[in-house]
């Protein structure tokens, strides 16, 4: 450990933990030098609080820099931003040694915590508005959701203009100099950060940032990497301009994107895609387009779908499933917001024909709108059904232009 | 039969008494999110904006969930543990609010 702790103020200090040697995080993310486990303690005059603990491994290294800072009972608080493994790996622990602090959870952590600690543990929940004093100091909560656990909530102190935004603003980037002024250039971390975390929540990004408005910001204390203390608003709006970018571009054409999806063999998959495209595209107001998912890689995947309003998705039936490719593609929902999208499927078959049905099933789970059932073809479309086809492209196309749909269930 | 009007997806359905609202968003193919199906996750949660009185009673657990995200509202419902409960009426829901 090369310094002990750092100074983020004159009442906050850095307790956190640093893993140099991790490389893959939570499954899905790379880090290429590592990541921190950031942890602050905030001192008033009568008591401190401790802003998150770190994964549990690391928990000597915490406990040192703690101890360096303060005594266990002195600790009045224990705040939790959420309860993700990684951030209240050391709690328990935290918690036996500082029996006389005040655990404050958000609201919807509490159906959680059970899950994390299995001891029972007294805890105060905090929605946006809720203040806790340290004497001179006062922190507010700000109950930021699904950011990216439903559970997470930001904090702000008063005095000193800190935001701690959880795992918002955060970077996997291993760099003990700790500031953005002194670090390396940690910027594709930032931006990689947001793909992979933020990216599904957009809409709750928005939410977070117009809740962060209300304060004057000196410096964003996040739960991983640099500590952001020179320029603030720098990062603020480069949240702001990702999670509003899909917006941007639909309206700056005032169309609706309908995207098909496609894989193919012996074409007969591939005439079904070209005619429900057709199809859709005599609706006033939609840009059909088409891709062969054999040449699409997963970073071409994520922007596509994150432009289509309508996603179609075809696939033949192969050994009685749908190919890796469309699953591929649906896949890549786990970094993107699919409330709000339609979406279909079909494809060719020989003698079972599960595919269309699977992929609607999944897109079901995945939480799209599919207003019309999957279309399956043996083997080589007929003219009659080749309409069907166009029919279908039709009515998919005219409901994502808003047309109302009426049944009776 | 009870006319459900889910805005955000344009959706207008006639509706039975009993039918539970997840077997109306599975038939109708309506966007409504489901997460854990029991209650317990609030990603179901919508807004309620005419006729929850035509609704199954809140359960224990929406009320629990309710004060976990800090809300009053009380047209606020989790559609996993909501069904229709009325012959005739208006209901309409919004997912987005
Ligand atoms: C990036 C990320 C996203 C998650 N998304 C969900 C989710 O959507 N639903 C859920 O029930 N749990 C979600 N979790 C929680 C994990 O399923 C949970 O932490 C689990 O205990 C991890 O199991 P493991 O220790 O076998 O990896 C998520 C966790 C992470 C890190
Ligand atoms: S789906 Fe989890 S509470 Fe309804
Ligand atoms: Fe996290
Ligand atoms: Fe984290």
């Amino acid at each position: 450990m090369s310094h002990l702790v750092a100074k983020l103020s004159k009442s906050v200090d850095f307790i956190g933990a640093f893993d140099p040697k991790i490389r893959t995080f939570d499954i899905i993310m790379k880090t290429a030098n590592g990541s921190s486990y950031n942890s602050y303690v905030v001192r008033g005059s009568e008591g401190v609080a401790v802003m998150d603990t770190v994964k549990k491994e690391f928990s000597d290294e915490f406990f040192l820099r703690l101890e360096s800072v303060c005594k266990y009972e002195e600790i009045k608080y224990i705040v939790l931003h959420h309860l993700e493994p990684d951030h209240s790996g050391a709690l328990e622990e935290l918690m036996k040694r500082a029996p006389k602090a005040k655990l404050i959870i958000s609201g919807r952590a509490v159906m959680m915590l059970k899950g994390i600690i299995k001891s029972d543990v007294a805890f105060e929940t905090a929605n946006t508005g809720k203040k806790i004093s340290l004497g001179d100091k006062t922190i507010e909560f700000l109950s930021t959701p699904f950011l990216h656990w439903p559970d997470t909530m930001s904090s702000y102190l008063h005095e000193e203009k800190i935001l701690f935004s959880g795992d918002v603003f955060g970077s996997h980037y291993y760099d003990e100099r700790l500031f953005d002024d002194e670090v390396g250039d940690f910027s594709y971390a930032f931006k990689y950060y947001y793909e992979h975390i933020m990216r599904p929540f957009k809409q709750y990004v928005l939410q977070a940032l117009n809740l962060y408005s209300r304060f004057e910001i000196k410096t964003i204390a996040p739960l991983h990497g640099p500590i952001l203390r020179t320029n603030p608003q720098y990062y603020i709006d480069k949240y702001e301009a990702w999670s509003s970018e899909d917006k941007f571009r639909k309206s700056t054409f005032g169309k609706k994107m309908f995207s098909v999806f496609y894989m193919s063999s012996y074409d007969n998959t591939h005439k079904m895609a070209e005619v429900i495209m057709e199809g859709a595209d005599t609706v006033e107001g939609i840009v059909a387009s088409m891709y062969d998912l054999a040449s699409l890689d997963e970073k071409n995947m994520i922007d596509l779908l994150e432009e289509s309003d309508a996603v179609i998705v075809g696939s033949p039936t192969i050994n009685g499933d749908a190919v890796k490719p469309a699953w591929d593609l649906l896949s890549c929902m786990a970094y993107l917001e699919s409330q709000g999208k339609i979406g279909a499927s079909f494809g060719s078959y020989g003698w079972t024909g599960e595919a269309p049905e699977m992929l609607h099933d999944r897109m079901r789970w995945l939480k799209f709108r599919l207003p019309v059932q999957p279309i399956k073809i043996k083997l080589i479309p007929t003219e009659e059904e080749l309409n069907d086809c166009f029919a279908f492209g039709k009515e998919i196309a005219e409901i994502t232009m808003g047309k109302m749909v009426e049944m009776e269930i | 039969m009870v006319n459900l009007y889910l805005k955000d997806d344009n959706i207008k359905v006639k509706v039975s008494n009993s039918k539970s609202l997840r077997e109306i968003a599975r038939k109708s193919g309506a966007s409504m999110e489901f997460g854990c199906r029991v209650g317990d996750c609030s990603t179901c949660v919508a807004k309620v904006v005419k006729g929850n009185e035509l609704l199954s009673p809140i359960t224990q657990k929406e009320i629990f969930a309710l004060e976990a995200m800090g809300s009053s509202d009380k047209d606020l419902r989790l559609m996993c543990q909501c069904s229709i409960n009325a012959d005739e009426g208006e209901i309409e829901i919004s997912y987005f609010f």
